[in-house]
């Protein structure tokens, strides 16, 4: 036998005759027919059980009251328990077709079945037997023989055909004739006592029974009386008003009935509608919120009518949720449209998305949804952002470039103060790309997580690559609008197809800009590397960042070199160099220059903000611009060098302060020879010689020092050596030393040489008539004082000179002399003691100035004279020599000093 | 024919409470007969008891699941009174239904006047967690306020269905041995032990 059924559940657990219930448990019965049994709260409702599962089962309660159990039994399982109760509620008022009510009143529902097929009328009376007697064992075999034998008569006493002899066949034929007699005399003595009580009976009524003989008089007299006045038959009159009234009272109840339904339908109606009413109002509500921007709630309507009615059978219902999908579909369609509209924000974007992909999740699989597919909104949002983005670039760069386009001659009259066009669209590229790249990476990472991912895979491909595009364009347009020669320009418009429309000139304008843009652009790189974004991307940006930096240097450069060649104007003949004495304050002011510009450099361009390149990597193109740009400026200021040189003073001419024999003396030496000077004060007209010597001392010291002083600063910025640039420098600076050099020894030397041989031969002097001896020749003097001033003029500026001056003179000197000598034929005994005193005291004074040809050139002149001296002669010459010399000591001793 | 199981294993009285079609039938249903019914059938009151075996104990639990729906909202006074504890469902698909645990909640409190009645928050339907609603931290935070555990559930897959009736059983079970203790010692120390320990938590 199967276990006993069990129930657990019940729902509801309580209501009025007829609630509906769902009855859980166990065992409940293998299948509808192995159920044979149900009692709620004692009352039977197998009728309108309905057999579900073993587990459930559904039924309607019966007329019951009070709380009860559940008591199901089945074939295989027997009588059941039940661990939960239902209670009956019968105080309902239960209201009829035919009864009024002013309110709706929940009714019981019709109960159109049999309460309890088992409980049968039992109309069957029981009784006494008549004999007094007890009929047990007086089973009945064969009831049909004794029909046969008596066909129309019955044993029943209470019958018309009763028949003694068949009853007592019937109920007696097994009872002893002893017990028959008994029975009889029972039977007897009962027959008597109800005469006798009917006696009594009447004696005891007699009243009423005359009341009611009267009575039936009356009845009998009234029934004559209808018979004349209605026929023999008047009850066919009574049938025909019965009949009358019966369909009378149908048509009112079928007129009732009909009200009834009405009622019932109109109230199901309204109870539907006001249950419903969430319903009714979607389509209506849910436009009206799409259109009130509130998406989020036009979703949690959707879900929630979804999840109600998503399933309904109801035809209302059904024809109200197809107008709904259909609404949600125009709302999705409008949703589609609004997340792919820019500009707007991410999160306007992402709340949109959103929606719409749970708008879509929910209306996907019916087939309302086949009519619609947006694949991938938040895919589509970002395609959307990104061709914003593009257009916006383009746009920008249109509105500007066009500016510039129109306003070429305005922009002439234009306030130089005021940033040209291509800065202020660079700053506004920059902010567009440090506004819009975030939120499209934000928008893509939302996707990528999962956030705002429909049911398809995302294309991380195609993001990565849109975010490259994206900001390999804003690259472009930045160098398009940073391009500063014509060239680039050219060349970026056969790789991208723009230019910027640049009027003549404005390149230079532009540049001093280019450090501002720098700027603009670094800003944004600095809020893209806050983004995380893929390293590639930020390497495009650094890429151009780099280029532009060594630009911007490049430009700084560029215009220091300009400024530099501007340091004519600047040179003061001041000398202040502590360790190069004649060297003017010109190399510090490129120092200064230079030091100004590197701090341009450093702060504008070179020091690395975050994620960019050392721009000075040894080996690299930065360092090679370094050098190059370097190269050029010093070449430059070599240049200015010398321009100071020799175009500053073309209308003066060098002063020939040469005292000659010839002419007056020259005073004019004597004004600067008053010592030396710290200064050469501007406002003193500065002379020929000063600056020359001047700018020699600067060559000098460019070369021996400052270059590589300039170097050291560049170290000390932190670029490396720039041996190459201060090399080839020198190099320039030496061969300007030996322009200068030669110009000034042609300037000095050459009337000094010049003067020498007129005055020798000053009146009529010849070598070889005896003379007096035991001075020096006048002409030996000229050239002695003419070297003194020589000398003078280049110590006072700058003694390191020396050397370099005096050496030319000299050896051009004893050229001179050698070439004078020899042109002589004949010297007479005191001529040649003479010309040998003279050669020899040049020699002698100006030994540490003379070099080997120099040397030579003397021995050459001294050998000359002919014919030469014998010892007599010689022993005169070497007195006088010393006499001289002892003579000349104060005004020749400056050329002995060896390292003046 | 045993009627009423009189004295036996111990008896618990749960009730589901929240908003119309939030899953509390779904819940009942799917913990008594690990079924799970798709279709929305508002529920007036339904009552249900069975046998469980609790922590190797054997008890039984009656549970209660009322009506939702606000046509019903007046009778729930009566139904509150016999709860021991009670399983407070809303639906993390809608926020309204989140709302509305605060008025269960208030209502219980006043009904049973207990601050610590045995109470489990529960989000139900959290498989639909791609329509969520109502976000996860707010029902947390709810829950903390209110000092009672925030579970999430589904009727559907079943998660956590058996955890949020025996969790709220096991409080039942804890506050009757507790109340007995109290009630055979000194009786007036009860709130008093309570408030600390909930200053604790
Ligand atoms: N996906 C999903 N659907 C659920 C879940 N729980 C319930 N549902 C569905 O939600 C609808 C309502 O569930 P019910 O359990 O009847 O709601 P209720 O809380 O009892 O509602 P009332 O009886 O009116 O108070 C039904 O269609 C269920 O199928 C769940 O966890 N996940
Ligand atoms: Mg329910």
């Amino acid at each position: 036998m199967a276990p006993q059924p069990v129930v657990t559940g019940l729902s509801p657990k309580e209501g009025p005759p007829g609630t509906r219930v769902i009855i859980r448990g166990e065992f409940l019965g293998t299948e509808s027919i192995d159920l044979i049994g149900l009692k709620i709260c004692g009352s039977d409702c197998l009728l309108s059980a309905e057999w579900v599962s073993p587990n459930k089962i559904i039924a309607r309660t019966g007329p019951a009251k009070g709380l009860g159990d559940i008591i199901v039994t089945t074939r295989s399982g027997g009588e059941g328990t039940s661990s939960v109760q239902f209670r009956a509620i019968g105080n309902h008022e239960i209201i009829g077709p035919l009864k009024e009510s002013a309110v709706w009143i929940e009714e019981a529902p019709t109960q159109n079945f049999a309460w309890g097929r088992r409980t049968l009328v039992q109309s069957v009376l029981t009784q006494e037997d008549p004999l007094g007697l007890s009929t047990e064992g007086n089973e009945q075999k064969n009831v049909d023989n004794l029909r046969e034998l008596f066909p129309s008569s019955s044993g029943d006493l209470l019958q018309e055909n009763f028949s003694p002899a068949l009853f007592l066949l019937e109920k007696h034929s097994a009872t002893t004739f002893a017990d028959l007699k008994v029975g009889l005399k029972h039977l007897n003595r009962k027959v008597e006592s109800q005469k006798e009580g009917q006696l009594s009976f009447l004696k005891s009524n007699a009243g009423s029974v005359i009341d009611q003989l009267d009575t039936m008089m009356n009845i009998r007299d009234k029934l004559l009386e209808d018979l004349n006045q209605y026929g023999p038959e008047p009850l066919n009159v009574l049938e025909q008003q019965i009949e009358n009234s019966i369909s009378k009272s149908e048509d009112i109840f079928t007129d009732v009935l009909v009200r009834k339904e009405k009622a019932d339908s109109t109230r199901a109606v309204l109870l539907a509608l006001s249950r419903h009413k969430f319903l009714f109002c979607l389509p209506n509500s849910v436009e009206k919120k799409a259109a009130a921007g509130e998406y989020d709630i036009v979703v949690n309507d959707y879900a929630r009518a979804k999840s109600r009615f998503g399933k309904t059978e109801i035809p209302i219902f059904r024809t109200v949720m197809e107008e709904v999908d259909h609404r949600i579909l125009q709302i999705r369609k409008q949703l589609h449209e609004k997340v792919i509209k820019m500009p707007q924000s991410v999160e306007q974007q992402r709340k949109l998305i959103k929606a719409l992909i749970s708008l879509e999740v929910q209306q996907s699989g019916s087939n309302i949804n086949d009519k619609l597919r947006n694949a991938d909104p938040a895919w589509d949002a970002i395609d959307a952002r990104a061709k914003y983005l593009e257009q916006t670039f383009k746009q920008t760069f249109e509105q500007y470039a066009s500016k510039d386009a129109q306003g070429a001659e305005k922009s002439k009259n234009r306030d130089p103060s005021q940033p040209p066009n291509r800065v202020a669209f660079c700053e506004e590229i920059c902010e567009i790309a440090a506004s819009q790249l975030p939120d499209l990476w934000r928008l893509g990472q939302m996707y990528f997580t999962g956030e705002l991912r429909g049911p398809n895979d995302p294309r991380p491909g195609d993001f990565k690559r849109m975010i490259l595009n994206a900001i390999e364009k804003f690259c472009i347009y930045l160098k398009i609008a940073m391009c500063t020669t014509d060239a680039e320009a050219r060349s970026l418009r056969q790789s991208v197809g723009l230019i910027w429309p640049i009027s003549h000139g404005s390149h230079d304008i532009f540049k001093a800009w280019l450090p501002q843009c720098l700027r603009y652009t670094r800003i944004t790189y600095a809020t893209l590397i806050s983004l995380d974004l893929p390293s590639s991307a930020l390497d495009i940006v650094q890429k151009f960042i780099d280029e532009t930096r060594l630009h911007c240097f490049s430009n700084i450069f560029e215009r220091a070199t300009q400024k530099c060649s501007k340091l004519t104007d600047l040179e003061t003949w001041e000398m202040g160099v502590e360790d190069f004495p004649g060297a003017t304050l010109l190399p510090q002011r490129l120092e200064d220059l230079l030091i100004e510009t590197l701090d341009e450099a450093q702060q504008a361009c070179i020091n690395p903000e975050i994620r960019e390149g050392n721009l000075l990597e040894t080996e690299s193109d930065g360092q090679r611009e370094v050098s190059l740009r370097l190269q050029k400026m010093l070449l430059c200021f070599c240049d200015v060098i010398q321009e100071l040189a020799f175009n500053s003073h073309k209308e003066e001419t060098p002063t020939h302060n040469v005292s000659q024999l010839l002419g007056y003396p020259n005073n004019q030496s004597s004004g600067p020879a008053s010592g030396r000077f710290a200064s050469l004060s501007p406002s003193t007209a500065i002379t020929w010689e000063q600056r020359m010597l001047c700018c020699l001392a600067n060559c000098a010291y460019c070369n021996k020092s400052f270059f590589h002083r300039v170097g050291k600063l560049f170290e000390r910025y932190g670029y490396p050596l720039p041996s190459l640039a201060i090399e080839t420098a020198r190099y320039s600076v030496n061969k300007l030393f030996s322009n200068i050099l030669d110009a000034y020894v042609e300037h000095k030397g050459d009337p000094l040489v010049g003067t020498i041989e007129p005055s020798m031969y000053l009146g009529g002097f010849q070598w070889d008539i005896e003379m007096p001896i035991g001075n020096l020749r006048p002409y030996a003097h000229e050239c002695c004082d003419n070297l003194v001033a020589v000398y003078s003029e280049i110590y006072t500026i700058s003694p390191a000179l020396l050397r370099s001056i005096l050496e030319p003179i000299v050896l051009t000197i004893s050229e001179e002399l050698a070439r004078l000598m020899s042109c002589v034929p004949q010297f007479s005994y005191s001529g040649a003691i003479q010309a040998n005193v003279d050669i020899r005291l040049l020699r002698d004074t100006m030994r540490i100035y003379t070099n080997e040809t120099g040397r030579n050139y003397f021995l050459e002149a001294l050998e000359a004279i002919n014919p030469p001296l014998n010892a007599e002669q010689m022993k005169q010459a070497d007195e006088i020599l010393e006499h001289v010399k002892e003579r000349m000591k104060l005004q020749l001793m400056c050329f002995f000093v060896k390292e003046p | 024919m045993s009627k009423k199981p009189t004295a036996g294993p111990a008896l618990h009285k749960v009730i589901m409470v929240g908003s119309g079609g939030v899953g509390k039938s779904a819940l009942t249903l799917q913990f008594m007969y690990d079924e799970f019914v798709e279709d929305y059938e508002p529920t007036k009151a339904d009552s249900y008891r069975k046998k469980v075996v609790l922590d190797g104990e054997e008890v039984q639990i009656d549970i209660l699941d009322t009506a939702g729906q606000e046509d019903y909202a007046a009778i729930r006074d009566n139904y509150f009174r016999s709860g021991e504890g009670f399983l407070c469902v809303f639906s993390i698909t809608d926020d309204e239904s989140f709302q509305a645990t605060q008025e269960f909640r208030e209502q219980i409190l006043r009904v049973k006047n207990d601050e610590s009645i045995p109470f489990l928050l529960v989000g139900n339907k959290c498989d639909l967690n791609g329509i969520r609603r109502v976000p996860l931290a707010e029902c947390q935070q709810r829950a903390q306020q209110w000092q009672v555990p925030y579970v999430e559930t589904s009727a559907k897959t079943r998660e956590n269905v058996d955890k949020v009736f025996f969790d709220l059983m096991r409080e039942i079970r804890s506050r009757k041995t507790e109340d007995s203790k109290a009630t055979s010692g000194r009786a007036k120390d009860r709130c008093k032990k309570r408030r600390l320990k909930c200053t604790h938590l």
